[in-house]
C-alpha cells in the first residue's frame, strides 16, 4: 500500500503526497517509505574501523555533542571509531572557567520564607524578616521587607541567567562536549525550576553534580539527587514529615526517576514517602530532622522493613523496569525516538549488569552499528539548547553572543536552561516544532547574522512593563500609593480590583525596588554581538564560485543531502546578491550576501534535524 | 501505488459513525448531516486546561456540607467569604466573574468529574483527558480525532492550539495542528530578496519521517502565519482579561478574523494549580484570574457578535484530596468539577457532588460523573456529531448542557 521510494522517484499526486504526509507527521506509521529497513537497525554490534567516514564522525559528534565545524569532522574521521568515541567520553574539556558570582547573597536571607504573605507574617511576629526589621514608625512599617523579598527574588532570577550564560559557554567550548550534553540530559531528567528554588546557588550546586556525576553511576546519582537542596526544595521535601507523608518526592522518585509509571502501586508510594519523612536541607547542605522522621516498618515494592529514604532508593534500583526506564530515555536522547521492546529490555540488562555506570551504555551505544543506522543519521529534531549551540560552533563562535540573548533565545524556542516547564522535564522529539516554533527557528538565525540595533538588555528592563511605569511615577513625586495605581477602567478585572489591599507595605512599590535593588547587584550580561566571519570561512574553504560557496555552506551546516530545487535557488540567491558567480570580483563585499545565504539555509526545515 | 481503496474504506468507517443511516455516496461526505443543522457548522469549541490540579472543592465550596469544614479546618473557605450561588455551594471571592455568568445563566457546573481507577500523577492523569481515552495509550488527542471525525478532508486553521507547545489533545491523524504562542513572532524574519526562498518548502516527502513532518509543518506555517498576524494585529479590545489571559484574547482575535477553526486548545501553563503548600492565597489567585479571563472572553465575543457560536469548556486534570495536609495545602486527588460556558449553554449545576463522607482508600472523593458525558455532549450536541462512539471509544451519554 505504501510506495516504496525506489519506484517513486517522481513527485507523487498530491493527494498521495498529503495522505503520506499526513500518516508520517502523526506518527501513524512505524517505517518510512524507505526502500528497505537498514539491517544495522537495532544491532549493537561495534562498527569496524574499515566503516569508518566523515559521514559518521560527523554524526557522533552531532549527538555525542554539538556538532562542529568541517575541521573537527575531518580531524575526528581521522582516528578510529574507538579512538573517536574514547575521545567524546575522556578529552580533557580544556580550560573552563569557574563561575563568577556576582555577590548577592548574605547569610541574613536563610531560611528564605516561602511566599511574601509567609515573610511579611514573620516580619510581624519576630519585628524582622530576612534581614530587615520592621519601620520604627512611620508609613507601612513592612515595606523594607518586602522590598528585601523581591530583592532575592529578582536578583536570584537575573544571577540565574548568568549561570545559563556561563553553562552555555561551557557547552560552546568544552573539548568534552559530551559532559554538557550529558549534564543537559539530566537536567531534564531531574527537572527543577529557577521560579520554585528560588535560589541560583541551589542550582549551580545542581549542575556541578550533573557535571560531576552525569557519565558515572546513576546508583549514586540518585542517591545524590535525592539529598540535593534544588530537588528537596522542588518537590516540597521539608513538608513531607511524620503522621503527614507529603508524597511528592516519592511519587516523582518513581514515576519520573527511575521505573515509569505501570511497575509500583499508590500504596508503595505512600510507604516510600514514609520513609524519606525528615529528609530537608538547610540552607545548601542536606539534613535529616530526626525527630520527622518515620522509622516504623514500611512495606515497598514487595519488601518489608524499617525502610529510610536511601534503602527506598535501592529497592527502586533492584527492579529491571528501573534500568530499563534509564537506558531506554537515554538511547531516545542521544539515538531516536523509537526503539523495540527488544532493544529496550538489552539496554537495560546492560545497565544493570555495569551496576548503572552510564559510561559503559554509552560507549556500547556510541559504537553500535544502530547508531550509524539510516534510521539513527540525521533523524532527530535538534533541542533548541542544541539549535543555537551547534550553530554557534559551526559558526566557528567563541563566545555566546549578547545579542541576541541566549536565555531570551533558547525561552522563546521552548526550552531555557534552569526553567523546565515541569518536573517531568521537557518533552522531546516532535514536540520541539510547531508551525510557530519553525518560525522562530529560522529567525533566531537572523537575530544572530542581522544583529538588531534596537536590542534591549532583558536583564537590564523589568520583566513587567508596569514596574517601569511605577518607577517614572515615583521619580515625578507621586505618592505611593497613586503611584501603584493600576488604572480604574470599568469591567477592571478582580485581580486588579483586589491588588495591593494591605496597607502595611505595597506590593507594587516592592516589585519596583526590588528590581532596582536586583540590577544594582547583579553583574550585567556582554552584550557583544555574534563574531562572524563567514567570508574568510567561505573563502578558506577554497570556493571561488557561488555555487562552491553555497555547496561548502550546505555541507557545513546540513546534515541531509539537500534538496536539489533548494541548492539551485541559493545558488541563484547568492549570484543575485552578488551580481555575479565569480567570489574573487565579489570578494570586497562577499559578507553580507553569504549572511543572508547562510540565513536561507539554517531557515530551512532539514536544518532542524541533527 | 494506489491509494483510493484505502481512502475510501477510511471514509465510508467515518461517514457511518457520522451520519447514522446514510448510505451510498453520502456516507461518505461526513459534512453532509452536518448541515442539515443551521449554523452548527460555524460553531466554536474552546477548551482550556487548567494545569496542576485543580482543588474543587475550594473551586465551587461546599459550604453548606459540615464535612468541607472537618476537612479543612484551615484551607475552608467561611461561608461569609463566599460568593454564593445557592444554599450549598458559593465561589471565593475572586470569582465574580464566574458568579454573574451562572446567575446569567451561562455557566454549567459539572460536579465530580473524573474516571474509574484515577490516576494521581499529573502526566498520566492530563494525558488520559487530553486523549479521552484513560488507561488505553492512546496515541491522538480527543479533539485531534473529533477534527478528524468533522473533517477527514485535511483542513488548515480547523484545530488551533496556542501554546509554546502542541498539546497530546490536538494530536490528529489527518490534520497538522496550527500551534503557535506569540502572534507577533509568528511571521519569520527576512530581507526583501530572501522572501521567495523563505517561502519555499521542498514539496517531496523526504528522506526520513522527520524531514518529511518538518516539512508538513514548513507548509502548515506558511499558509496561516499571516492569516494569525493580520487578525493580532486587527484586534483591539476594550475588555479586561485580568493578570493571567490565559490566551484568551489570541482566541478572539482568530474568531473575529473569521478563521474558519472550529476547535481551539489554551492552558492555563506550567503546572500552575499544582498547589502543594501554603495554597490559600495562590490558589485564590489563580482561581481569580481563570474566572477573570473566561468572563472577559465571553463579554469580548460578545462584543465580537459570536457570543452565540462559542462553547468553553474548562478542565484539570484531577482535583485534590479532600483533606488538607499538614503544609496548608493539598496533594494529588481525584474528581472535580467541570466548567461549560457560553450563551449556548444551558446554565446550571450537573451531576451530583461527590460525597465528603464517603471517601476512597485513599481520602480521595469519588467521581460521579465521567469527564466523557462532557465531551461527548460538546461533540454531539453542540458541534453536530452525529455519533461519538468512535470518538470516545465506548458509550456515554453526552449530558444535556445545551439548548
Amino acid at each position: 500500500m505504501i510506495p516504496s521510494r525506489s519506484t517513486g522517484g517522481r513527485a507523487p499526486d498530491a493527494l498521495l503526497a498529503l495522505a503520506l504526509v499526513g500518516a508520517l507527521a502523526s506518527g501513524a506509521m512505524g517505517r518510512h517509505a524507505l526502500a528497505a529497513a537498514d539491517p544495522w537497525a537495532g544491532d549493537l554490534r561495534p562498527i569496524t574501523a574499515k566503516e569508518w567516514s566523515p559521514a559518521r564522525a560527523s554524526h557522533l559528534l552531532e549527538r555525542a555533542g554539538f556538532g562542529g565545524t568541517p575541521e573537527e569532522v575531518a580531524a575526528l574521521a581521522r582516528l578510529t571509531p574507538e579512538q573517536a568515541v574514547e575521545q567524546a567520553l575522556h578529552a580533557e574539556p580544556g580550560p573552563l572557567p569557574p563561575f563568577d558570582p556576582s555577590g548577592i547573597h548574605d547569610p541574613s536571607l536563610e531560611p528564605f520564607p516561602p511566599s511574601r504573605p509567609a515573610t511579611t507574617a514573620l516580619a510581624r511576629e519576630r519585628g524582622e524578616a530576612i534581614g530587615v526589621r520592621v519601620k520604627a514608625g512611620g508609613d507601612r512599617p513592612l515595606q523594607p521587607v518586602v522590598n528585601r523579598f523581591f530583592y532575592w527574588l529578582r536578583a536570584s532570577a537575573l544571577e540565574t541567567h548568568r549561570l545559563a550564560y556561563w553553562w552555555a559557554q561551557r557547552m560552546l567550548v568544552s573539548k568534552r562536549p559530551l559532559q554538557e550534553k550529558v549534564a543537559l540530559f539530566w537536567h531534564g531528567h531531574f527537572a527543577v525550576h529557577e521560579t520554585k528554588v528560588r535560589d541560583y546557588r541551589k542550582l549551580e550546586r545542581q549542575l556541578e553534580l550533573f557535571h560531576r556525576l552525569g557519565t558515572g553511576s546513576f546508583r549514586e546519582l540518585l542517591h545524590e539527587v535525592a539529598r540535593d537542596p534544588a530537588m528537596l526544595v522542588f518537590l516540597d521535601a521539608g513538608q513531607n514529615v511524620k503522621g503527614a507523608p507529603n508524597e511528592n518526592f516519592a511519587r516523582e522518585i518513581m514515576e519520573l526517576f527511575t521505573m515509569g509509571p505501570g511497575h509500583y502501586t499508590e500504596t508503595d508510594i505512600r510507604e516510600a514517602a514514609r520513609a524519606f519523612t525528615g529528609w530537608n536541607y538547610r540552607d545548601l547542605e542536606f539534613a535529616v530532622n530526626v525527630e520527622q522522621h518515620d522509622d516504623g516498618e514500611k512495606t515497598v515494592l514487595g519488601k518489608r522493613g524499617r525502610f529510610d529514604g536511601d534503602e527506598v532508593i535501592d529497592l527502586v534500583l533492584e527492579q529491571p523496569a528501573t534500568a530499563e526506564f534509564i537506558a531506554a530515555k537515554l538511547y531516545r536522547f542521544f539515538v531516536r525516538e523509537e526503539l523495540s521492546a527488544e532493544l529496550r529490555s538489552r539496554l537495560g540488562v546492560r545497565l544493570r549488569e555495569s551496576d548503572y555506570r552510564i559510561e559503559p551504555l554509552l560507549r556500547t551505544i556510541f559504537l553500535s552499528r544502530d547508531f550509524y543506522s539510516r534510521d539513527s543519521r540525521a533523524t532527530q529534531i535538534k533541542s533548541p539548547v542544541h539549535l543555537v549551540i551547534s550553530t554557534y560552533r559551526k559558526l566557528g563562535l567563541r563566545e555566546i553572543p549578547g545579542v541576541p540573548d541566549f536565555n531570551q533565545i533558547t525561552a522563546e524556542l521552548g526550552q531555557q536552561l534552569f526553567w523546565p516547564p515541569t518536573v517531568a522535564g521537557w518533552p522531546e522529539g516532535r514536540a520541539w516544532v510547531t508551525p510557530g516554533l519553525l518560525m522562530a527557528r529560522g529567525n533566531f538565525a537572523y537575530r544572530v547574522l542581522s544583529p538588531d540595533i534596537n536590542f534591549v538588555p532583558p536583564d537590564r528592563s523589568p520583566p513587567d512593563p508596569r514596574i517601569g511605569a511605577v518607577h517614572r511615577a515615583i521619580a515625578q513625586g507621586q505618592d505611593i500609593t497613586s503611584a501603584t495605581l493600576p488604572g480604574d477602567d470599568e469591567g477592571m478585572a478582580m485581580a486588579n480590583v483586589m491588588a495591593d489591599r494591605d496597607e502595611d507595605f505595597n506590593t507594587r512599590y516592592g516589585s519596583y525596588k526590588g528590581w532596582q535593588q536586583a540590577i544594582q547587584r547583579v553583574k550585567p550580561i556582554p552584550r557583544v554581538t555574534a563574531a562572524v566571519d563567514l567570508r574568510g570561512m567561505v573563502l578558506a574553504s577554497g570556493a571561488r564560485t557561488a555555487e562552491q560557496a553555497v555547496d561548502h555552506l550546505l555541507g557545513r551546516f546540513l546534515l541531509t543531502e539537500p534538496d536539489p530545487e533548494l541548492r539551485r535557488r541559493l545558488i541563484a540567491y547568492l549570484e543575485g546578491e552578488l551580481g555575479t558567480g565569480d567570489l574573487t570580483r565579489a570578494e570586497s563585499y562577499l559578507e553580507e550576501p553569504l549572511r543572508g545565504l547562510v540565513h536561507l539555509i539554517l531557515s530551512a526545515p532539514e536544518y532542524q534535524l541533527g | 501505488m494506489n491509494l483510493a481503496p484505502l481512502r475510501r474504506r477510511e471514509l465510508l468507517r467515518l461517514g457511518i459513525g457520522l451520519g447514522a443511516g446514510l448510505a451510498g455516496p453520502l456516507a461518505s461526505l461526513p459534512w453532509f448531516p452536518r448541515r442539515a443543522r443551521a449554523g452548527e457548522a460555524d460553531r466554536i469549541l474552546v477548551v482550556v486546561e487548567l494545569s496542576g490540579g485543580n482543588d474543587g472543592l475550594n473551586t465551587v465550596v461546599p459550604y453548606g456540607d459540615d464535612a468541607y469544614y472537618r476537612l479543612r479546618p484551615r484551607l475552608g473557605i467561611r461561608a461569609e467569604q463566599l460568593r454564593k450561588i445557592d444554599d450549598h455551594f458559593g465561589f471565593p471571592e475572586g470569582m465574580a466573574g464566574f458568579e454573574r455568568l451562572y446567575k446569567e445563566g451561562q455557566l454549567a457546573i459539572v460536579h465530580g468529574c473524573g474516571y474509574p481507577d484515577p490516576s494521581f500523577s499529573h502526566f498520566t492523569s492530563m494525558a488520559y483527558w487530553q486523549t479521552g481515552a484513560p488507561h488505553r495509550g492512546e496515541e491522538y488527542g480527543w479533539l485531534g480525532r473529533l477534527a478528524d471525525a468533522l473533517s477527514p478532508e485535511t483542513r488548515s486553521e480547523l484545530l488551533v492550539n496556542i501554546d509554546a507547545t502542541q498539546s497530546l489533545a490536538v494530536r490528529s491523524r489527518r490534520h497538522t495542528p496550527l500551534v503557535f504562542d506569540d502572534p507577533e513572532h509568528f511571521e519569520r524574519m527576512g530581507e526583501f530578496a530572501e522572501r521567495e526562498l523563505l517561502g519555499f518548502v521542498p514539496r517531496s516527502a523526504g528522506s526520513s519521517p522527520s524531514e518529511s513532518y518538518l516539512r508538513e509543518v514548513a507548509r502548515a506555517a506558511l499558509e496561516s502565519s499571516r492569516r494569525v498576524r493580520e487578525a493580532w494585529a486587527a484586534y483591539r479590545t476594550p475588555v479586561d482579561y485580568g493578570l493571567v489571559s490565559i490566551d484568551l484574547p489570541k482566541v478572539a482575535a482568530l474568531i473575529a478574523a473569521g478563521l474558519p477553526t472550529r476547535l481551539f486548545y489554551a492552558a492555563f501553563r506550567n503546572n500552575a494549580f499544582d498547589t502543594h503548600v501554603y495554597q490559600r492565597e495562590l490558589h485564590a489567585r489563580l482561581l481569580t484570574y481563570a474566572s477573570d479571563a473566561l468572563a472577559a472572553f465571553l463579554r469580548d465575543l460578545e462584543r465580537i457578535g459570536r457570543a452565540g457560536d462559542v462553547t468553553v469548556v474548562l478542565f484539570s486534570e484531577f482535583g485534590r484530596r479532600a483533606a488538607e495536609n499538614t503544609s496548608l495545602g493539598t496533594d494529588h486527588g481525584a474528581a472535580g468539577p467541570m466548567f461549560v460556558a457560553g450563551k449556548g449553554v444551558h446554565g446550571g449545576q450537573y451531576g451530583a457532588h461527590p460525597s465528603l463522607l464517603e471517601l476512597d482508600a485513599g481520602g480521595n472523593p469519588i467521581h460521579t460523573t465521567d469527564f466523557r458525558r462532557v465531551y461527548a455532549a460538546a461533540a454531539q450536541r453542540w458541534l453536530g456529531l452525529g455519533d461519538t462512539r468512535e470518538l470516545l471509544y465506548g458509550e456515554f451519554e453526552p449530558l444535556p448542557l445545551f439548548g
